[in-house]
């Protein structure tokens, strides 16, 4: 294995088990020694990577949405049946499902927290943010080709409205103060009056 | 002798503020006690006569920041008659200019998901939020001023949105400004409530 690539896969496995420690410790807490013996490196080597908790938060958030992105896109890639049905599915993959997507919904929380403060955040989650507005509004709007959704409302609002209901209510199915089929539920109704759909989700 | 007078009870609304402002600025993991004494003109003792830790710092100055936003929302609302203009005022103090405090509320939500009883504050203050968003609309619908089927759906509704809007605008994003969560909101609550709202505002 040539050293890039050492290096390149150390890089990995410290931003795997960053992401883990994080979601169960939450940023101030975590210990980066704890990090670096799960990911088989030196606490100097998560240093050298991550030259500050925050850098280390952003770039953890950053790799797993990238993870969790793999799965939404291969749901675009994949046979979903109508426009309907795949933005159900990408509701889905925005609410905090037990597993991937509630671990990297903790890391927004962290990161929406901190980078109230740490300006430098503030990029990368106004850069995730904008990838997600446009993945929805690029969905209403092939709905709205297709005849599908109705074509009165603005695909851009839509989707700006959607995920900022997914994040309120995300937030509350999270802390446990709602489920989360009533979370999904709730978004859906406001996706089918917007867009003159079923305001019966399609089945998960 | 006569006993000294007890000032602690005049000071503990000023230390209140005090820790309020300085956690709103820092962050409660970079408030020290030595900061909110030098806000509040006194000592790191006197701080600590009132709160045993960090957490119970931010509990109870969150609840203090909170009743002073009902107080002074309450005393508005109660000037207004038309109910669309109390549901823009509404919306106007979820949608994060200055009032509602997104930046102390967010301090709560990573904390909530690791401390129940900082889960259990969140859910009573978010309760009453929704409960005041819901009494307007009642209060509307009784007036004439709205047509809706179901008040407290609405309030869930209108609450979450006006949040994940909050999130976006303390993060400062540039496509989700204050003027244009306000806009979304409106037109939300407007198809909702079958009104016109944005030529109230």
């Amino acid at each position: 294995m040539t050293e890039a690539a050492v290096a390149d896969g150390a890089r990995e496995r410290i931003l795997a088990a960053a992401v883990e420690r994080i979601a169960s410790d939450g940023i101030d807490d975590v210990r980066i020694a704890r990090i670096a013996m799960d990911a088989g490196v030196s606490t100097s080597l998560v240093h050298y990577h991550f030259e500050t908790r925050e850098a280390l938060l952003e770039q953890a958030l950053e790799y797993s949405f990238e993870l969790a992105g793999d799965v939404r896109i291969g749901d675009e890639e994949g046979a979903a049946p109508t426009h309907t049905r795949r933005l159900a599915a990408m509701v889905d993959q925005c609410l905090p499902y037990p597993g991937e997507l509630e671990r990297d919904w903790i890391l927004w929380v962290e990161l929406w927290l901190r980078a109230v403060r740490h300006a430098e955040l503030r990029p990368t989650a106004a850069r995730l943010y904008a990838r997600m507005r446009r993945w929805f509004a690029e969905a209403i709007a092939a709905g709205a080709a297709a005849g599908e959704f109705d074509k009165g409302a603005d695909p851009q609002r839509t989707a700006d409205r959607v995920l900022a209901l997914c994040d309120g209510f995300g937030v509350r199915a999270l802390l446990g103060d709602v489920p989360i089929e009533r979370a999904r539920e709730e978004v859906w109704a406001l996706i089918a009056e917007q867009l003159g759909v079923d305001p019966a989700p399609p089945p998960g | 002798m006569s006993p000294r007078p007890r000032l602690d009870h005049v000071r503990r609304p000023a230390i209140l503020a005090a820790a309020a402002e300085v956690i709103r600025e820092r962050g409660l993991e970079n408030t020290r006690v030595a900061d909110v004494a030098e806000r509040a003109g006194t000592s790191a003792p006197s701080i600590l006569y009132w709160f045993e830790s960090k957490g119970e710092l931010l509990t109870v100055a969150l609840g203090f920041a909170e009743e002073r936003f009902y107080e002074a929302l309450e005393r508005e609302l109660a000037g207004i008659e038309d109910a669309r203009e109390r549901m823009v005022r509404i919306v106007a103090g979820g949608a994060g200019e200055g009032d509602y405090d997104a930046a102390l509320w967010m301090e709560l939500w990573p904390r909530a998901l690791r401390d129940p009883e900082l889960a259990a504050m969140r859910a009573e203050l978010d309760q009453r939020w929704r409960r005041t968003i819901a009494d307007v609309v009642r209060y509307g619908k009784t007036r004439g001023e709205f047509e809706v089927r179901d008040p407290d759906g609405f309030a869930a509704l209108l609450s979450s949105l006006l949040d994940g809007l909050a999130v976006q605008i303390a993060l400062k994003d540039t496509d989700v400004t204050p003027q244009r969560a306000r806009e979304l909101s409106l037109r939300f609550a407007e198809r909702e409530l079958g009104c016109e709202l944005r030529a109230v505002a």
